[in-house]
């Protein structure tokens, strides 16, 4: 069984201007303390866990702000627990400009074998505007010993639809970033957060708000790019290198399972299959056995909480089998796999058609799913327009 | 009585010139209400005010004050109020046509206004003798002298005539009661002839039904007399009938030439409209008083509940509204896109934004109002002419020989340096100016016949901001007239939206046209396709505009921690779109589109 594991790091050197997650500037002072916070989590939850973790996630914040030696200490604690599967995929999050190559020679050793990087562009005036820490040749330098410590499989992040990005930019930027031969990519469209300094820069009318047609071409022009540099779309905003050549855009993996494609996130594949999580840290996530549940947002609360022995935990709902059936199709239609008939009906008992075959038949209508009988998926137009899509599939009671 | 010793009068004045104040200190100076009672609210008349209403049932538009004249005989004079707006024009008349004579009051630091012609010519209309009063005398600011002059030189009366008082102070208003009772003539109705009685007002009691408030015209009435309403043929058994002192005092009997209440039993007040002759069902009077018109609402918007939940109580609301205003006509509408609501007739736009306000402070009703119409004729190739109220009822244009719209008199009189930016208003509401009097060296009066369809969006806000408040305004109707009139249908998505049906002239169809369909597209959201929103006339499509299809809607990200938030995204947008109304395969947000149909002008 897949289980995958996250761990949560809340620290950052600087907020960028875009950033609404759950991460502090400032607090670094705490990260021993926190770490140790960390460690009695996994003690207090060590018996939640259903399985050995097929998949580690250190996401932040800035995970790579955690000393390589605290990144072993909490897989050892994992790994003494009998709690981390044989070949497990151990990701973690690294901005450009907070490593070097002891350091990432250090979480090779630890046992890290992905690092995805918060590369965002490849254009410096992009950068500054987003308040990112790093310009783009520090990006290329950390990807360069990140190859001589010994990763191989690296992931890149870039963001498009950025206020006054042009085509051409953006083509440059994926260019550039093709050049540096990742094995995974990941691109998101920009959303401007509600109360980040960027959204007062639009309101106050000091940056113009972004396009969402031309953000759309931007989609449009990097789905074609990577598809003709060999990438595979296997999610809405996520490329894996394929070791064959996709047929086309959005195509149906190999047998239908986004691991035939090449170096998917396999971990990511867990959130979008909804299959069981558990998240340790600040404002962690944990779906697990019907229940999901949230840990406390600062890592004070956190590290008060978890000193004085208590589960941190902030909030938990039950999911009711007819939601997890809409979170199913919710996440599952963001993959180029979609959702199968035969794993729903062995996952549920019911057959997708029973459950929601009107549903499916009237977005195959307009022309933004497939839908076959043995699998649902979104179309090549429909994967842009998913919020259209998904809402559909949740239970109306539970608004 | 003997009808020696009765005065029947109104007060008539522009708003604010201080009806209200002179009433409240004649009632006190004849003892008919205490001086105390006005501490708590003031402007006893004004008893429409709404909290008022509900503690006390009387609405005192007709009060008996006793006073001892200067010949030291006792008078009984009866105070009649007339309602203050001139939606109100009809009901103004029929409360003037209970009196023999009218206090005119002008407020010495504004001169003479709109208004005050306007009720001074219907005051004569209905031979009332004129008492002219200058008020607000303790002003510093008050031009006494002016003031008088002009209203004598309207009256053409001597100056000495016009009254001077203060009404805030009670200084010289026993003057004005002394010239009642000197000038108006008593009334001279005959005692033995069939019994009629005007309805000059009336209001809706729970206990005893509509109490109709009469002016005796001729023979004599008591409980137990079987009445008849003669133009709503109504019958009906009084409760009582009695006199406002002013609380509801019933007597023994009202002769004729007194004024006093009957208390009919009858369940709504359509069944005794203002204006109508009340007689005995056994003994007929052979003929009506003249006057009478049935109420008949001009102005037409519809009323949707803001929650499609709330229909059933607006449906309460207007109905128990109804039973005290005869003038409100309802009937249920529905329309695509909206769900239910109900098209409404008013009299005028104020009646209108009574109806309106009413509902909403008394009823707790949150409304959606749509831009007023007005009630078009149609005159048919078949000979048929058919009235409508709503412009997607105007037939296809092959089927039309003329359409007729109502136009009405407007009197607008301003200071002289707005007459150029008054002209230029009135010229673009299609008005036909007809002419200018001057009034004294810096006001003049100027007239023009206007469409009421062109009124009933903001003629009167624009003069008011144009004129700096300076300009007053009176209007009433005048006639039906035909004009070169289409109208112009929103299609959206090729299906034509009743509720932004407009009426216009056809000179005005492109620019009205376009002008809504660009508001339209703002108002709806990008779909799944591309919506082509065009306006039409007869058929054919003089403008278009597009809302682009929706490329992308998508959150990029979307991981394990970002599950709970965004089914929360996602069902607060299904629960959306379940306010959302749909045109055909469109869906437009209900907010935005009720915002479209309150729109107008620029
Ligand atoms: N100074 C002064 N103010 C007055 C006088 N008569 C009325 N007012 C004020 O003028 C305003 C309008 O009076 P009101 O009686 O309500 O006018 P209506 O609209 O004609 O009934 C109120 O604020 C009164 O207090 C007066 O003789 N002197
Ligand atoms: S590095 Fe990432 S988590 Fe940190 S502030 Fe920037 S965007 Fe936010």
């Amino acid at each position: 069984m897949t289980f995958a594991l996250y761990i949560h790091v809340p620290f950052c050197l600087r907020r960028c201007t875009y950033c609404d997650f759950n991460t502090y500037a400032g607090l670094l002072s705490l990260r021993p303390a926190y770490v140790q916070a960390l460690l009695g989590e996994l003690t207090l939850r060590a018996a939640q866990f259903p399985a050995p973790a097929t998949s580690v996630y250190f996401g932040g914040g800035t995970p790579s702000l955690l000393p390589a030696a605290d990144v072993r200490r909490l897989l050892d604690a994992v790994r003494d627990r009998q709690l981390l599967a044989d070949g497990a995929e151990i990701t973690l999050e690294a901005n450009p400009g907070t490593v070097d190559l002891a350091a990432l020679r250090g979480l090779r050793q630890a046992g890290v074998n992905r690092l995805s990087f918060g590369v965002q562009s490849a254009q410096d005036a992009e950068l500054r505007m987003l308040g990112r820490i790093h310009t783009w040749d520090e990006a290329v330098q950390a990807v360069r010993q990140a190859r001589r410590a010994g990763f191989t499989n690296l992931s890149l992040d870039l963001i498009f639809g950025l206020p006054g990005q042009t085509l051409a930019a953006w083509q440059d930027t994926l260019n550039r970033t093709l050049d540096l031969a990742p094995a995974h990519l990941s691109l998101y469209a920009l959303s401007v957060e509600e109360g980040t300094p960027l959204a007062a820069s639009i309101a106050e009318g000091t940056l113009p708000a972004p396009d969402p047609d031309l953000a759309a071409a931007m989609y449009e022009l990097a789905g074609d790019a990577l598809h003709r540099a060999g990438f595979w779309q296997y999610e809405i905003s996520n490329w894996a290198r394929g070791h064959t050549a996709a047929p086309e855009i959005w195509a149906l993996p190999p047998g239908g399972l986004s691991e035939n494609i090449g170096p998917v996130s396999r971990h990511n594949l867990s959130y979008w299959r909804n299959t069981p999580w558990l998240g340790l840290g600040a404002g962690a996530h944990s779906w697990l056995a019907g229940r999901r549940h949230a840990n406390v947002l600062h890592p004070r609360d956190y590290i008060r909480l978890v000193q004085a022995g208590e589960l941190p935990e902030a909030t938990a709902e039950a999911i009711s089998r007819r939601l997890e059936q809409g979170e199913t199709m919710m996440m599952g239609l963001r993959l180029a796999e979609g959702v199968g008939a035969a794993r729903f009906q062995a996952r549920f008992g019911v057959s997708l058609a029973a459950v929601y075959g009107a549903t499916l038949r009237r977005w195959q209508d307009w022309g933004l799913l497939h839908w076959d009988g043995d699998r649902a998926r979104l179309t090549a137009r429909g994967r842009l327009l998913g919020n259209q899509v998904f809402g559909a599939f949740l239970p109306d009671d539970e608004a | 009585m003997d009808a020696r010793h009765i005065r029947n009068f109104s007060i008539i004045a522009h708003i604010d010139h201080g009806k209200s104040t002179l009433a409240d200190r004649l009632l006190e100076i004849t003892g008919t209400v205490a001086a105390r009672k006005f501490a708590g609210h003031s402007q006893l008349l004004d008893s429409m005010d709404l909290e008022q209403e509900k503690g006390v049932t009387i609405k005192a538009s007709a009060v008996q004050m006793h006073w001892q004249a200067a010949d030291g005989e006792m008078y009984e004079l009866n105070l009649i109020d007339t309602p203050g707006h001139v939606d109100f024009a009809y009901e103004v008349s029929r409360a003037l046509a209970a009196c023999e004579g009218a206090v005119l009051v002008v407020d010495a630091t504004q001169g003479i206004e709109a208004q005050t012609l306007a009720n001074l010519y219907l005051a004569l209309e209905n031979d009332l003798e004129i008492i002219p009063v200058v008020n607000k005398i303790d002003l510093a600011t008050a031009q006494v002298q002016e003031v008088s002059a002009e209203i004598a030189e309207l009256l053409g009366v001597p100056l000495e005539e016009v009254i001077p008082v203060s009404a805030k102070e009670g200084r010289n208003v026993a003057a004005v009661l002394q010239a009642v009772v000197d000038h108006v003539p008593p009334p001279d109705d005959p005692v033995d002839a069939p019994l009629r009685a005007m309805i000059f007002d009336s209001h809706y009691d729970p206990y005893k039904g509509v109490i109709a408030y009469v002016r005796m015209r001729g023979g004599q009435v008591n409980a137990d007399t079987r009445l008849l309403m003669m133009a709503t043929r109504a019958r009906c058994d009084p409760v009582e009938v009695g006199i406002f002192t002013p609380e509801m005092t019933p007597v023994p009997q009202l002769t004729a030439g007194e004024v006093g209440y009957i208390a009919t039993g009858l369940k709504t007040v359509r069944e005794a409209h203002v204006g109508d002759t009340i007689t005995s069902a056994k003994e007929p009077a052979p003929e009506p008083l003249p006057g009478y018109q049935p109420a008949k609402p001009m102005v037409f918007a519809s009323l949707y509940p803001a929650e499609a939940d709330d229909y059933p109580n607006l449906r309460d609301a207007l109905e128990k509204l109804q039973l005290n205003d005869a003038a409100l006509t309802f009937e249920p509408e529905t329309s695509q896109a909206l769900q239910f609501g109900f098209r409404c007739g008013f009299l005028g736009l104020f009646h209108m934004v009574i109806v309106q306000e009413r509902l909403e402070r008394e009823y707790g009703q949150n409304l959606v109002v749509t831009a007023p119409s007005v009630a078009y004729q149609v005159e048919l190739n078949d000979g048929r002419t058919i009235e409508i109220h709503r412009p997607a009822d105007l037939p296809d244009p092959t089927l039309i020989k003329e359409v007729r719209e109502p136009w009405m008199k407007v009197q607008v009189i301003t200071p002289t340096e707005y007459i150029g930016v008054l002209m230029e208003i009135f010229r673009r509401k299609r008005a036909d100016f007809l002419m200018t009097e001057t009034l004294d060296p810096k006001r003049v009066q100027l007239t023009f016949d206007v469409p009421l369809a062109e009124m009933v969006i903001d003629l009167h806000d624009r003069i008011k901001s144009a004129t700096r408040g300076y300009a007053s305004m009176d209007y009433a109707f005048d006639s039906y007239r035909p004009d070169d009139l289409v109208k112009v249908d929103i299609l959206v998505n090729r299906e034509p939206v009743d509720a932004l049906a407009i009426i216009v002239h056809r000179d005005k169809a492109y620019e009205k046209g376009s002008l809504l369909i660009r508001k339209m597209k703002e108002a709806i959201p990008r779909q799944l396709f591309e919506v082509p929103i065009q306006a039409a006339v007869g058929g054919k499509i003089i403008a278009r505009v597009n809302v682009k299809a929706l490329r992308k809607d998508v959150l990029a990200k979307c991981y394990g921690g970002d599950v709970t938030r965004k089914r929360k995204l996602l069902e607060k947008q299904k629960a959306g779109k379940k306010r959302m109304k749909q045109l055909g395969n469109v869906i437009i947000p209900q907010d935005a589109f009720l915002a479209m149909l309150r729109l107008d002008e620029e």
